[in-house]
């Protein structure tokens, strides 16, 4: 039984009575009926009714309730008659499946269980009149017309109520009676034979509507599908033409005319046929598909060429089918792929060319997808790693060209890329060793690429063999180290030789305390071996002894530093201690010389970072070269003025100025070129080797003019900054 | 203990060194005065001693050697014993033909520079003794008359008296008598002692 999917809007589910209601004594009638003056049954009428009702239950075509409503309406007179029947969704509600009379737009409404003249019938067991039964049940107020009196009858199957059949009068035009109530009742026995028919043929008719709806959506699809495919033919998005096994084109839409350049009237007039506008080359694959055609209905799209009218030809893809299976017409689908033919003859083109590039790059091209196999291998990898292309493609790349001890790592990295996105060696140039199909191992550099493509990655590898660089390499740092080894060992000479010049100064300065050692010694013995021994005396030389030592300590330590054949140390030096340290070992050569050797440093000089002992042969050299130059004049002054200076914060300036005869002109440039000296004994490794000093602690060395007579030469080191 | 009859002075830049050596001085008996410069010492007020001085060849100032050479010029005979910290033979050379005492190179034998002292003390007490001697003699000879200085000159020449008068133009007798004079003022007990004098006095003919 069909019921109505929502509750009709008018027929509201309250399930208690509202305030003020009437009660329902108020709206009940019954006792009435028997009171009324009754009317004579019409047997005759009754038993053609119920003959009627019955040749509707045996024919399933009618509409069995509503025929009984109809019945109820001809046999009691009334305004309208229908049947209540409780819900299948546990009874909580009934609806109207038949009406007859005025109440029949009401059809499929209903009124609650609980709540309503059905209920009360079926609560009582029994039949019941009511009078304006609205004034209880307001939700009926708007079912109109008002109902002035009902009649309702409950009805059983097996037992069980199912229902009520009912009769209104909505005037009092005429009022029910005995004779009502006594067809009404046996109505009611009736309604449970047409519930069980209407059950019994529900199924089959469920079938019925089943099967009719689809032949109803299959017509519909049919015509809709039709209006599809004109819709198709005329939007002109592909070309169409219907055809025959003969041959014969039947129909063409506009697009098909203009991807052959023919005119409709062409292949009208002309009977064209589809095997005309084929070349001779095309007519195998044709039979091909005609032969599927007869098989299944249906032609796979397949590419081939259609003449055109001036005898060129275009690239179509054509599909096929039968209009219907074992037919002999059916419809064609062209698509002009000319466009499609000639990007893909621009991306092979492209591909070519990235394939010559590939081959003929400098490094091996290695590409791999996310399952680690190798699907690209160009010549140049052949040639590295000794596998050929066909050999290569489809292997393990960590098999094939990555040390066993590497393997894990490598897998380990590749499974977290593709598990987080994250490759800390992708996209940069990395320096790795790489193994070659005989087992050697080799130094490589690579950069891996990772591309998407679709969800799936591929990993291209460019591979340099640096093998030859790393020689290079090896050599230029073994040559570097030579270089270095022998600028230290020139270095050392250099400042042996000016120590040699030195030589008066330094004995001077270590025979000073010697001979205060030696003197105080004797004395101390002299003051011991008096009679009486003056001890205070021999204490007071003992000390000057001690005080002596140490001086002559410090000297040799000094002097040691500098004689001392030494590697570079990078330490914090304070210049001003270096100035001062080297110019007391110079003392007695100014002396001697008749020189005033003065120094101007700059307070709380900032260290640098460098060698001390390099540092200090730099000052050596040039206050050696200064004092030189002012020791042969014989005009005074005989100056010489070292200075530091704060040139800014970043640099220190350290200037050695002469009074002497200064630099030729013509010796300006070559002044640092080594082996270039004016000295007698110079060996000209000096000034080159100081200057080599100062650029290796990242300074600078530079002569210039001192005024008003003389040279000054200056250097700049970077100051040693606290992060450093 | 120190003997208070001469005096040793000592021009050294460097305290350590002066010290220890007016220590050793002193532990040996000699009386010393030191001086850091040379111009500390030219400036000095000096007793009137047998003295020596002690140098360092390398003075800041002026070097032992400009100073040995300076004090000859303004007439201070002192005899002087040199110390160097590294002395070459040029160098030592010079300072002997100046004049010096001893050349020593630091560090010094304690006997080596007190027998140097020694010797210079001696020397210079011999100096003064002589330069007094030359000073005695020098006041002599200015009372001799003119006539008499000519004849002396000529006598410590080896000239007999006949060759004298030949040379003056004058007689044997009266040459006799100037010769006897010359002797009686200048105090020469005989020709050999007034040789000596006029050596001395730098008398030539």
């Amino acid at each position: 039984l069909s019921q109505p999917s929502n509750p009709q809007p008018d027929v509201p589910l309250e399930t208690s009575i509202p305030e003020g209601a009437a009660s329902l004594e108020s709206i009940l009638c019954t006792e009435e009926l028997g009171r009324r003056p009754g009317r004579a049954p019409d047997y005759e009428k009754e038993n053609r009714a119920l003959v009627t009702l019955a040749g509707a239950m045996v024919d399933a075509n009618t509409n069995i309730l509503q025929t009984f409503a109809d019945t109820i309406l001809e046999a009691t007179q009334c305004d309208s008659a229908g049947l209540s029947l409780l819900t299948k969704d546990g009874g909580k509600r009934f609806y109207w499946p038949a009406i007859a009379g005025e109440w029949k737009p009401h059809a499929g409404g209903g009124t609650p269980r609980n709540f309503g003249p059905c209920g009360d019938v079926l609560d009582r067991d029994c039949t019941l009149l009511f009078k304006h039964f609205e004034k209880r049940y307001p939700y009926l107020l708007p079912v109109s017309p008002a109902a002035e009196e009902c009649l309702l009858v409950p009805f059983y199957v097996g037992g069980k109520a199912v229902g009520t059949i009912w009769a209104i009068m909505h005037t009092d035009r005429r009022k029910f009676d005995a004779e009502d109530e006594r067809l009404m009742n046996a109505l009611g026995q009736f309604a449970s034979l047409a519930y069980q028919t209407v059950e019994s043929v529900a199924d089959l008719k469920i079938q019925v509507a089943a099967r009719e709806k689809a032949e109803a959506a299959l017509l519909e699809r049919a015509t809709g599908l039709e209006a599809k495919i004109r819709c198709l033919v005329d939007a002109n998005v592909m070309g169409i033409f219907t055809w025959n096994f003969e041959g014969r084109i039947v129909e063409v839409n506009e697009t098909f005319l203009n991807m052959v350049q023919f005119g409709r009237d062409d292949i009208a007039s002309a009977g064209m046929r589809w095997t005309d506008l084929t070349p001779a080359e095309w007519r195998a694959r044709d039979e091909l598909a005609v032969a599927d055609l007869g098989a299944t209905g249906i032609a796979q799209p397949y590419e081939k060429e259609f003449f055109r009218k001036d005898g060129s030809r275009v690239p179509v893809l054509v599909g096929a089918a039968l209009f219907e299976k074992g037919g002999t017409e059916g419809v064609a689908f062209v698509l002009d792929v000319s466009e499609q033919k000639r990007a893909e003859e621009t991306l092979r083109r492209v591909e070519r060319q990235a394939r010559s590039i590939v081959d003929s790059a400098l490094d091996a091209v290695v590409v791999m997808d996310s399952d680690g196999i190798i699907t690209d291998w160009n010549k140049q990898a052949e040639e590295i790693f000794g596998w050929t292309r066909a050999e290569a493609l489809g292997r393990r790349m960590s098999e094939t060209i990555i040390p066993a001890q590497y393997r894990p790592s490598h897998e380990k990295g590749l499974r977290h890329f593709l598990k987080t996105g994250e490759g800390p060696v992708l996209n940069r140039r990395i320096e790795i060793t790489a193994l070659r199909r005989d087992g050697t191992e080799f130094p490589i550099e690579l950069t891996i690429t990772p591309l998407k493509s679709g969800d799936a990655w591929t990993f291209s590898s460019f591979v340099r063999d640096i093998s030859e660089r790393r020689r290079a390499e090896e050599k230029l740092r073994e040559s570097e180290l030579n270089l270095r080894n022998t600028q230290a060992e020139l270095a050392h000479m250099a400042r042996v030789m000016t120590m040699g010049e030195l030589t008066a100064s330094i004995a001077h300065e270590v025979n000073q305390p010697l001979a205060a050692i030696v003197a105080s010694g004797d004395s101390c013995a002299a003051w011991l071996a008096s009679d009486p021994p003056n001890l205070d005396k021999a204490r007071a030389a003992a000390s000057r002894m001690i005080q002596a030592a140490t001086q002559a300590s410090e000297i040799v330590q000094r002097l040691r530093a500098l004689y001392k054949k030494t590697t570079s140390v990078t330490a914090s030096v304070d210049m001003n201690a270096v100035i001062e340290d080297t110019i007391s070992l110079m003392h007695h050569e100014t002396q001697r010389n008749n020189i005033l050797l003065r120094t101007e440093l700059a307070p709380s000089v900032p260290s640098v970072a460098g060698d001390r002992v390099q540092l200090q042969q730099v000052i050596l050299n040039l206050a050696m070269n200064g004092i030189e130059s002012v020791a042969g004049l014989d005009h005074e002054p005989k100056r010489l003025m070292i200075r530091s200076t704060l040139s800014n914060s970043a640099e220190l300036l350290v200037s050695v100025e002469d009074t002497g005869q200064g630099i030729d002109a013509e010796h300006a440039d070559r002044l640092f070129a080594p082996f270039f000296t004016t000295k007698p004994q110079g060996i000209g490794m000096g000034l080159p080797i100081c200057r080599s000093i100062i650029e290796a602690h990242g300074g600078r060395l530079w002569a210039a003019k001192n005024e008003p007579r003389g040279a000054v030469f200056h250097f700049i080191l970077p100051i040693k900054t606290p992060t450093e | 203990m120190s003997d208070p009859n001469c005096i040793v002075f000592m021009v050294d830049d460097d305290p350590l060194v002066r010290d220890s050596v007016a220590d050793l001085l002193d532990s040996a008996g000699l009386a010393a005065r030191t001086f850091g410069s040379a111009t500390e010492f030219v400036q000095s007020q000096r007793p009137d001693l047998p003295a020596c001085l002690i140098l360092d060849v390398e003075l800041p100032d002026l070097s032992g050697l400009d100073l040995q050479a300076e004090l000859a010029k303004s007439g201070i005979e002192m005899p002087i014993i040199f110390l160097t910290g590294h002395g070459d033979i040029p160098m030592s050379v010079r300072a002997m033909k100046a004049g010096a005492v001893e050349f020593l190179t630091k560090p010094f034998r304690k006997q080596d520079l007190l027998d140097a002292v020694q010797e210079a003390l001696r020397r210079d007490s011999e100096g003064r003794k002589q330069r007094s001697e030359t000073l005695e003699f020098r006041e002599r000879l200015r009372t001799l008359t003119p006539r008499e200085h000519q004849v002396l000159a000529l006598v410590v020449t080896g000239l007999l008296n006949k060759q004298i008068a030949g040379e003056l133009g004058t007689s044997e007798l009266t040459i006799k008598v100037h010769r006897g004079r010359v002797m009686r003022k200048m105090g020469a007990g005989s020709l050999a002692d007034l040789v000596r004098m006029a050596e001395k006095l730098k008398i030539s003919a």
